[in-house]
């Protein structure tokens, strides 16, 4: 309808710019997210990025492989800017191979990483919208209606206009589900991306209804085919990632304590056997309290690697019980008997009700990494995918300081 | 939200998708856009006459059963004036097979002489079509020069590249495509 938006001399095909528009928000989006979800913002931008750079390569040797007439005359082709001369499909290929490669290789989490890219999808999709919507392209049937737009020869359904209206409620609801991209809003990783996948192909399915030129499978229109595979696939997966519960979940917890601490860590640590399957333990190790007026005073802590069948906020609930029952006061950070922290629950990364799993602490604090290694050497950041050794050679000297007090050889004890 | 009340919705959302997707070939059956004129993908190429500077009727129709590049340029324009002598030596070369390239001058935005001079002084082979009242640029729907629109043999639009995207190469691609496909017929 409007391809070109003149300033002065200047003629920008409008189609591009919305799309870049949009995709730079979702970016911008996902980029506020990372940090507070956890993952690593900075490992997904460069990954999408390598994966563009690769598909806009890989789509005009696609092109020039299937019309090498060009090249003979002109090899310079290859790298000529101009936008056409491109086979998307060989481009999406590359591109999508690409970023598996990138993330495998960063051991980038699926879920958590979706979840961090689920701004940026709702916004790609606007940015189609526009963009179809600025060319003219996937336009609507004939139809008289007085919100009808002049299009092709007749007046036509704005699907795109229709797609963006619902697509805006959608990305409101994002908006308001992370508290404006600060959480995740489940207690699941995978959640909040299945339902904004499942929200753009019901949008797919519902609006494609309206579009004139139609590509027929089986009957119906191949569009509203995959948007039906899609809507489904993703109702399974937020079915299986928020309904359904593991029988056995491997959590890693944290026990911390400054007052009579060997005896509180040893009792604790029954206490919580006392209700879950412990599989492993770390040694105990002591660090000197660091705050004024504390000097001198010293911390003991250990890490458990405990089962449990529990969903999160049950199983947040009885370990604070076992706090209190060791004379915990909730908000006495001065004198703490025992100190009971969730590090990781499974594989979940999510932010949600003041609650955020993996505990920030294990990039944080050496006397939460370094235990964790001891007991899991393999470890890797169930957010970030990065590995143990990494995390604690990043951690700043003082945090180092960690003195481990004694073996545990067996990995159980009486 | 209780499992229960998840697959509820669940179950519902799916339902009225199929619903949907089953009255779609009812209520909104697909319009091939063949069979209707407009400057876009999949249309018929709206026709047109226009006139060469020396006064003779080109009409657009005439060329059926060729493919057709309609060029819309104006003689301000730098970007048409770049792209303009790459389309000479394939018009050389596509021409005995058919390829024709109506180079529809935007008259009604430009100055008639200086068109004509330039138009002339690079000894163009392919055809120049005047449009002084702007008619052709307002049924194509065109918003920049230069256009170029690629017409098939069957006189369906086949591309609309607007501004400097059209190239030599993919020029001479969609010709090798387009005559391939016709003596394969």
């Amino acid at each position: 309808m409007f391809p070109v938006i003149d300033f002065g001399p200047l003629a920008i095909q409008a189609a591009g710019l919305l799309l870049i528009l949009s995709l730079w928000l979702g970016l911008w989006l996902s980029g506020k997210l990372a940090p507070n979800l956890g993952t690593n913002g900075d490992t997904i931008e460069n990954g999408l990025l390598m994966a563009f750079l690769a598909g806009i390569l890989a789509a005009r040797i696609g092109f020039l492989l299937a019309n090498p007439a060009i090249l003979v005359e002109n090899p310079l082709a290859i790298i000529s800017l101009t936008p056409s001369m491109l086979d998307a499909n060989f481009g999406i290929l590359a591109g999508a191979i690409v970023l598996l490669i990138a993330f495998q290789r960063k051991h980038l989490p699926l879920w958590p990483t979706l979840d961090t890219l689920s701004p940026l999808l709702i916004l790609g999709f606007a940015g189609a919208q526009s963009a179809n919507l600025a060319n003219g392209n996937a336009y609507g049937l004939p139809a008289d209606l007085p919100w009808s737009v002049y299009l092709w020869n007749a007046n036509r359904h704005p699907v795109q206009i229709y797609a963006l209206i619902l697509t805006a409620i959608l990305f409101i609801w994002w908006l308001v589900k992370t508290r404006l991209a600060k959480q995740n809003g489940f207690f699941h990783s995978g959640v909040l991306f299945s339902i904004v996948l499942a929200g753009l192909a019901f949008i797919t399915l519902f609006t494609q209804a309206f579009v004139a030129d139609k590509r027929i499978i089986l009957g119906f229109d191949q569009v509203q085919w995959l948007g039906l595979i899609i809507l489904a696939g993703s109702l399974a997966a937020i079915y299986k990632l928020e309904f359904t519960q593991p029988k056995a979940i491997s959590a890693f917890i944290s026990m911390g304590s400054n007052l009579d601490p060997l005896e509180n860590l040893y009792e604790g640590s029954q206490d919580v056997a006392a209700q879950f399957k412990i599989l492993s333990r770390s040694s105990i190790y002591q660090t000197e309290d660091t705050r004024e007026g504390h000097r001198g005073e010293f911390y003991l802590n250990r890490v458990l690697q405990i089962e449990t069948s529990l969903p999160y906020p049950a199983f947040h609930t009885k370990l604070k019980e076992i706090e209190r029952a060791h004379g915990r006061e909730p908000g006495n950070r001065e004198v703490v008997p025992l100190d009971l922290d969730i590090l990781t629950f499974g594989k979940e990364v999510f932010r949600n009700a003041g609650k955020q799993m993996p505990d920030p602490g294990i990039i944080a604090h050496g006397y939460i990494s370094l235990p964790l290694a001891e007991i899991t050497p393999a470890f890797r950041h169930p957010a970030t995918g990065e590995a143990i050794d990494d995390i604690i050679s990043k951690l700043p000297a003082v945090e180092q300081n960690v003195q481990k007090l004694e073996e545990v050889k067996d990995g159980t004890e009486g | 939200m209780q499992k229960r009340t998840f697959i509820a919705i669940a179950a519902l959302i799916t339902l009225v998708s199929l619903t949907w997707m089953a009255l779609t070939p009812l209520y909104f059956p697909g319009v091939q856009a063949g069979s209707s004129q407009a400057a876009h993908q999949g249309f018929q190429a709206p026709d047109f006459t226009l006139q060469t500077p020396e006064g003779l009727p080109v009409t657009l129709a005439d060329y059926s059963g060729q493919p057709v590049l309609v060029f819309l340029w104006a003689s301000w324009c730098t970007v048409c004036k770049a792209t303009m002598p790459d389309l000479e030596p394939i018009y050389q070369e596509y021409a005995p097979q058919g390829f024709e390239i109506l180079a529809v001058n935007m008259t009604a935005q430009d100055t008639a002489s200086a068109a004509i001079n330039y138009f002339q002084g690079q000894n163009y082979s392919f055809p120049m079509l005047m449009d002084p009242d702007g008619a052709v640029a307002r049924q194509y729907q065109m918003y920049a020069v230069p256009t170029s629109v690629l017409i098939g043999p069957d006189g369906i639009v086949q591309n609309v590249v607007i501004g400097a995207g059209m190239n030599a190469g993919e020029l001479r691609a969609w010709l090798d495509d387009v005559l391939t496909a016709e003596q394969g017929e």
